[in-house]
């Protein structure tokens, strides 16, 4: 049977088209019951289907056995109720699924993952091609009435259905819908209908449920204050139609990590003003949270304000504490220089939410048995949440997961519903699961369906293999890495050939060869993008049996690789270069020491050790050319922990040491990054996945520029080669450590380096590697842009062929986006991880009194470097409940004057270091101006700098600094 | 909002067809009294006429007559209104011209041109409402013409479409299903399985091709069947007629 | 088939036929041949018909597209004609063949629809003098059965009548920049009233009579015809004389006489069609080429 659907179009030209589509209804569509035996049989499809005697939780509404429908916004307010394994037996209709996949497509993700799961028996209903339960929009009927009418007469077909199969006991099919008009009708209709919460209040057996209830304002539940503290939401339909006149502007809204009533909103599109718009105070907030898409309104120039450098952090427990929250806001209201001011601007709508679930703990209400509580989420952007539950003894201390439902005019925090538990705060485990789930690290242990297309073991190449493949076991390859390194991806060989030139290789594990195009190990890799590396554990983005066996170069074993061999003179410069998967037997996994040593060695003489000379000479002079270029050496601080073998708690700290061989190596790795850039460029100018750094805006270097010339120092930034070059003569013979610190400065001026498919950029710039062109070849265990650069270079090399999605530059610009959020969250992740650990390491430790420099100056704090840690903190001079001392914040110099001392950037200090666990969620490691002394503080001075107070309790040393 | 999808996990395609199923197909032969030949079929929302003249003498100028076998002449064309935006002209335009091109090719290929030198066929194809395949709406209806005008046939010239969602090939594509992906446009002679139009848009890999083509050749096939039916009905009721 | 060629004995038959008020096929000098009226046949369009008149067979798509009102009329709307002779009525007009004739058409359609009344031409209007609908009415012949001009005619209104134009909404901000907004109910549209829509009645001098709605054959035989295009009420919006003999004055009124009188029957008809397929609303079978 057939039909029509007609709609009126509106083309990109602001033509009006009408477009007329066919919709075919069928009787072949089976309702999905495992007991009918009145439709066809049910295809192959996900999941299992909707079981015979419906297993779940037991209800006091409706005893007898019974299927689920719930409606669309039922479905994407309470997706976490459906999660839960106690609820099974869902019936979603494919109505519900379109409009949550227009609506919300993490919730579409999730309630496919649902579908999928066979012991959830939810079954997906294509109603709307079912010859019975198919309706036409009528005259007058809004489309959203249209898709409610068409729910109600589905779940009026599955009952009549139901009761036409024979069997003793008949199973009834109850309409989940939260909205009163829908249910009132349903009723009307002679459908059972429920509410959410009434259905789920009426399982017995689980009560907890309840808890996990979002609780949508829908539902008429009253909020205390009736007091309204925030402007209205302009409506959608309004704000696209300021944004198009340019009224709004569109933007993503960021939130202030430092600063709770500040928040930047970066304007979507090219205009070259007006692109960060600052927004400050509750009202102007208004409401929207961290990572939300929002419109914003711009205020008048003279209401313009600068940003504040003020560190607020929202501590009040009260919910009702308005008037406080006004005083604060006045605090940002410092007068300022004039062309400090920014763009200044309210939220007016909101365009689109992007609330996650949120990691966090409890902050129980200080009211014996009360229900609500305040949930404080672990990242600072996020605001409080108000949560209901009947658990919160159990929860308390407990890292959770809660989502936000909503943020009503009259409410201070938003709403939302508890989640799960993670466990006891504070514990290693949990931690590091928090902070993989607050940078969004995809962490689970990989499916079977992934391991699945893992080669069988034991593996041996085969002769297929060697298709394409040239033998280089004959070469004298060897590895050089950091200790412990178990995935091995690059390898290096060198030699001399009878012309007199060096042939230089470098060998890459051949991971694509393992890791086929578009099958689960792909997708999955593909989705995690990068293998995350924290301070004891390793997120491999590849399952270990290929991250450290099969690919992982080590030696004396026959391994695939994908080889990049040069001809070189002795001047380094490249003669040749060719391309091939190859098959090498590596001689040596040395470490960087290792290698460092043979070099040095006169004694040792050995092919490894004459290759390894050779290539230290060429890496030199690579690398003085490239500096000549203009390339920038940068260092920023990395700390490495050493482990107590037993507890796997951090015992000393310690910066990573670079050595002549790590960069000998890393030279390689660029130019061999360099020349598969350009080859794969070459042969697909559209869908070559590079790698740019733009060079940052000017305005960038302010801070260095202003900090190196209240050193008498003077810092060009007019091109990378005269940056490098200011830098390196930027030297003070009596303050030697002042060059490093100018070159973390500089590290914080620096862009983002991204991925990007070649044919939807015309900029291919690398600035700090001053290269025209760059990709990433190098590292394919860990890296999964490497894969894809294999993949380029192989078809490019004919030993692979291409699939649709590697030449769909789309699809690669697509995967360049998420390549470059994965990376940029393992980098946070990997920060975060750094930063629990240096918080155990304090606690361990006890307080410490070290030197430190001043990195930043801040209009109440200072941020400080502890070279011997590596560690960076902030230093406030505000404290609560204490007189603030007076302060003096010049922005041109900068520097902070605090009472009669005067602060400058670089200036050498001494500070107290402690860990502050009196906010069990948010411990951190707090720091206090030792030297020079500040009048009124109360520091001991006179600790002295590796005090051991490992044995006095937590709170004794809190009080003896209070 | 979300891209359309275009199979959902249930193995439906957006307009409720299965993978390999074809749109409605519906024809009639002998629409003109006027014409030596003509039929209309719908495929799907698409629709398209085709008529016949010929054989007949040439037209214009006689230096183009072929001397062993007859001139295959094709038009085609786009009515104004057929497209979702209106057009500015029915042909002439260079899309018009290739495919009248690929159209006198593949009827070269079957219709027995040797029986009739020195003559001409004129093969006028029409789309009356364009949505998706249009080019193997008009070879459909081109055959059933040139079966009615009585012109003998090495075999029924059966075309159409076929896309891919992800690995799955999809038939007949939907205009809806065209707005990406690759598209492969088969003229089949069912009976021998001959090749009489091959085009492939858009980057495919090799190994893609095979599924492909083989979806577009069991539609073919499918659509043979179904101008078969329509042939043979005409059969009847045009002999029924002569038979009174 | 534009034209056909009649020997001198055939012509003669017909000429006498029409004498004697029964032409070839069994008509009066008055009486159209049957013609079948079918609306919506294709259902991208705004509005369509299709007309077979004897072997005369016409679609026509009509698409309402948003444009600019003319500017020495700010507040209208206005309707194109575009003709296009199909190859398939006949390979004379292959290729830019069938040029002429369809211009002529347009040309003709234009001054019949040139009259004020016809078309209630201000209910196009968006917002004057910077949106309105523009109707393009497409004809598309595909069969010459003789009295081309009658059934692009009929075809015509009866699109018209078929034509369903989308409700818009003109939003303004306070900054008086407009903005339009499609109603989301597809049941919304604005209907044209064709009440007053002309038709072209053609009437052929054979001998001394003149015959209504000629055949080929006829059209053969005739050296001049009248060309009027009526009104239902009867009121004679336009007229044109074409053919290459010529018309003495009195019949002129003559015919003009006959033109009306046959129009305003022809109206009653078409509109009596219009309105039973207009009630059975969606469930009608559509029958299109396949009937």
């Amino acid at each position: 049977m057939l039909t029509s659907r007609m709609f009126l179009k509106r083309t990109r030209a602001g033509a009006v088209v009408k477009v007329v589509r066919e919709h075919y209804l069928r009787d072949d569509i089976p309702c999905g019951a495992a007991a009918c035996r009145l439709c066809p049989p049910r295809p192959a499809g996900p999941g299992l289907g909707l079981q015979a005697q419906p297993s779940g939780a037991a209800s006091s509404l409706c005893p007898g056995p019974h299927y689920l429908l719930p409606d669309t916004n039922l479905l994407l307010h309470q997706i976490d109720i459906l999660e839960d394994p106690v609820i099974k037996n869902v019936i979603v209709l494919q109505t519900v699924l379109q409009e949550v996949r227009n609506r919300s497509a993490p919730v579409y993700k999730r309630i496919r993952d649902v579908i999928a799961n066979p012991e959830k028996h939810f079954y997906s209903f294509t109603n709307e091609h079912h010859r019975e339960t198919y309706i036409q929009q009528e005259q007058g009927e809004t489309s959203n009435d249209r898709n409610d009418r068409a729910i109600r007469v589905a779940v009026k077909w599955y009952n009549e259905h139901l009761k036409e199969i024979e069997d003793e006991e008949k199973i009834q099919v109850i309409f989940l819908t939260n909205d009163r008009t829908n249910k009132e009708k349903a009723l009307e209709e002679g459908i059972t209908a429920y509410t959410c919460e009434e259905y789920i209040k009426s399982l017995i057996a689980n009560p907890d449920l309840v808890d996990r209830l979002a609780c949508v304002s829908d539902e008429g539940k009253e909020i205390e204050s009736g007091k309204i503290i925030f402007p209205e939401h302009i409506p959608l339909s309004k704000l696209q139609q300021g944004i198009k006149s340019g009224i709004y502007l569109q933007g993503t809204y960021r939130a202030s990590r430092d600063n709770y009533l500040e928040a930047t909103v970066w304007v979507h599109g090219d205009a070259e003003e007006n692109k960060e718009i600052i927004i400050q105070g509750l009202k102007h907030l208004n409401r929207a949270v961290h990572e939300d898409i929002v419109a914003v309104e711009l205020l008048a120039k003279d209401e313009w304000v600068a940003p504040s450098s003020v560190v607020l952090q929202d501590e009040g427990q009260n919910e009702d504490d308005i008037a406080n929250e006004e005083e604060k806001e006045n605090i940002l209201k410092t007068s300022v220089n004039k062309d400090m001011l920014r763009p200044t601007g309210k939220v007016v709508g909101i365009i689109k939410r992007n609330w996650r679930p949120f990691c966090g703990m409890l902050s129980k209400s200080q009211i014996k048995e009360a229900r609500r509580h305040l949930f404080t989420p672990a990242d600072r952007r996020i605001p409080r949440i108000r949560i209901e539950t009947r658990q919160a003894d159990t929860l308390e201390g407990q890292r959770i997961i809660v989502a936000i439902d909503g943020w009503p005019r009259n409410s201070r925090y938003p709403n939302g519903h508890f989640v799960k538990n993670l466990g006891t705060a504070g514990d290693k485990e949990t931690e590091t699961e928090v902070l993989l789930l607050e940078h969004d690290v995809p962490h689970q242990p990989f499916s079977q369906g992934v391991l699945s297309f893992l080669p069988k073991m034991p593996w041996s190449i085969t002769e297929q293999d060697m298709k394409y493949r040239e033998d280089l076991r004959n070469l004298c390859v060897c590895s050089v890495d950091p200790p412990g390194c178990t995935d091995i991806d690059d390898a290096l060989h060198c030699r001399e050939l009878e012309n007199g030139n060096i042939e230089v290789g470098v060998h890459i594990a051949d991971v694509s060869h393992f890791i086929r195009p578009g099958n689960a190990l792909d997708e999955e890799s593909a989705k995690r993008g990068t293998t995350v590396y924290l301070c004891e554990k390793r997120i491999d983005m590849v399952p270990e049996l290929l991250s450290s066996n099969l690919c992982s170069l080590r030696s004396n074993v026959d391994r695939l690789a994908f080889s990049c061999i040069w001809e070189m003179n002795h001047k380094a410069e490249i003669l040749k270069t060719r391309f091939t998967k190859s098959i090498i037997n590596s001689k040596a996994s040395l470490t960087y020491a290792e290698a460092q040593m043979r070099i040095d060695s006169a004694t040792m003489n050995d092919d490894i050790t004459t290759s390894l000379r050779r290539l230290n000479k060429l890496a030199k002079i690579l690398k003085k050319k490239r500096i000549d270029n203009g390339a920038l050496t940068l260092s920023s601080p990395e700390v490495r922990f050493h482990m107590d073998s037993e507890t796997h708690d951090p015992i000393d700290l310690q910066t990573k040491e670079l050595k002549e061989t790590n960069s000998m190596v890393e030279e390689f790795m660029l130019l061999a990054n360099v020349s598969v850039a350009q080859k794969i460029y070459d042969e697909f100018p559209e869908f070559a996945l590079l790698r740019k750094h733009p060079a940052p805006p000017p305005s960038n270097y302010d801070i260095l520029v202003k900090a190196a010339k209240s050193k008498n120092l003077e810092v060009k930034t007019d091109s990378a080669k005269a940056l490098a070059e200011s830098l390196d003569k930027a030297e003070s013979p009596a303050f030697p450590y002042l060059n490093t610190l100018l070159r973390i400065l500089t590290t914080r001026c620096m862009m983002q380096a991204v991925y990007f498919c070649s044919g939807m950029d015309n900029d291919f710039h690398h600035y700090g590697l001053a290269s025209p062109i760059y990709t990433h070849f190098t590292s394919p265990i860990r890296r999964y842009a490497d894969i894809i650069v294999h993949r380029l270079l192989a078809v490019a090399v004919g030993a692979d062929s291409t699939y649709p999605e590697l030449t769909d530059k789309h699809k690669l610009a697509d995967m360049c986006k998420n390549l470059n959020y994965r990376h940029k969250m393992a980098q946070y992740a990997q920060r975060a991880s750094v930063a629990f650990h240096t918080q155990l390491f304090f606690k361990s430790k006890g307080v410490v009194n070290e030197d430190a420099y001043i990195l930043f100056v801040r209009k109440n704090a200072v941020v400080v470097l502890i070279p011997k840690y590596g560690l960076e903190g902030t230093v406030f001079f505000e404290e609560k409940g204490k007189p603030t001392p007076k302060l003096d914040y010049n922005n041109e110099v900068p520097s902070l004057t605090v009472e009669d001392t005067t602060l400058h950037v670089f200036d050498k200090v001494k500070v107290n270091i402690m860990l502050d666990a009196s906010n069990i969620q948010h411990q951190k490691i707090r720091m206090v101006l030792v030297e020079p002394k500040i009048l009124g503080s109360d520091v001991p001075a006179n600790l002295p700098t590796e005090i051991s107070s490992k044995n006095e309790p937590e709170k004794k040393k809190k009080k003896l600094q209070k | 909002m979300a891209a359309p999808e275009l199979l959902s996990d249930e193995g439906y395609r957006a307009d409720g067809r299965r993978p390999a199923e074809l749109r409605k197909v519906r024809a009639r032969m002998g629409v003109f009294a006027q014409a030596d030949g003509s039929a209309y079929i719908e495929q799907g929302n698409t629709k398209a006429l085709a008529v016949v003249y010929g054989p007949h003498e040439m037209r214009g100028s006689r230096s183009k007559a072929l001397p062993d076998r007859a001139l295959v002449n094709c038009q085609y064309s786009m009515a104004t209104f057929s497209t979702g935006e209106r057009r500015r002209r029915p042909h002439g335009d260079r899309q018009a011209g290739e495919l009248a091109l690929h159209l006198k090719q593949t009827f070269e290929a079957a219709i027995l041109t040797h029986l009739y030198p020195r003559s001409q066929i004129d093969i006028y194809v029409q789309i009356l409402q364009a949505d998706g395949g249009n080019y193997c709406a008009c070879v459909n209806a081109a055959t059933l013409a040139v079966m009615d005008a009585g012109i003998p046939m090495r075999d029924y010239v059966c075309a159409c479409s076929a896309g891919l969602a992800e690995d799955t090939p999809l038939a007949d594509r939907s205009p809806e299903e065209a707005a990406g992906g690759p598209r492969l446009v088969l003229a089949l002679l069912p009976a021998s399985g001959q090749i009489a139009l091959l085009q492939l848009s858009a980057r495919l890999h090799q190994e893609r091709l095979e599924a492909a083509l083989e979806a577009a050749g069991q539609a073919c096939r499918a659509l043979h069947a179904v101008l078969d039916r329509v042939v043979r009905d005409r059969l009847r009721e045009v002999t029924a007629l002569l038979g009174d | 088939m534009a034209s056909v060629v009649l020997s001198e004995p055939e012509k003669l038959y017909i000429v006498h036929g029409v004498q004697e008020d029964l032409r070839v096929d069994g008509r009066g000098c008055e009486d159209y041949r049957c013609a079948e009226v079918e609306t919506d046949v294709v259902s991208n369009t705004s509005g369509s018909a299709r007309v077979k008149l004897g072997h005369t067979d016409i679609l026509v798509g009509v698409k309402a597209e948003m444009g600019t009102p003319k500017l020495e009329k700010p507040d209208e709307g206005y309707l194109e004609f575009f003709v296009d002779c199909s190859a398939n009525a006949t390979p004379e007009f292959e290729g830019r063949g069938g040029e002429e004739l369809g211009t002529e058409i347009a040309n003709t359609l234009y001054r019949v629809f040139s009259s004020e009344s016809s078309v209630d031409l201000k209910s196009l209007c968006i917002n004057p003098r910077e949106h309105c609908w523009v109707l393009y009415v497409d004809v598309l012949l595909l069969e010459c059965g003789g009295n081309l001009f009658d059934a692009i005619s009929i075809a015509v209104k009866a699109a018209l009548f078929n034509t369903r134009i989308p409700k818009v909404r003109v939003l303004e901000d306070e900054e008086g920049s407009k903005e339009i907004e499609l109603s989301d109910d597809p049941y919304d549209c604005i209907r044209l009233n064709v009440d007053d829509v002309p038709c072209i009645v053609t009437l052929s001098k054979i001998g001394y009579r003149h015959v209504v709605d000629a055949t080929l054959q006829e059209e053969a035989c005739s050296l001049a015809s009248l060309l009027i295009s009526v009104t239902s009420k009867g009121a004679l919006t336009s007229m044109k004389k074409v053919g290459k003999g010529s018309l003495d004055p009195e019949s002129i009124f003559e015919m003009m006489e006959t033109g009306k009188r046959v129009g305003k029957s022809l109206h009653i008809a078409l509109q009596k069609i219009l309105d039973e397929e207009e009630s059975l609303g969606t469930s009608r079978q559509k029958v299109g080429f396949l009937g």
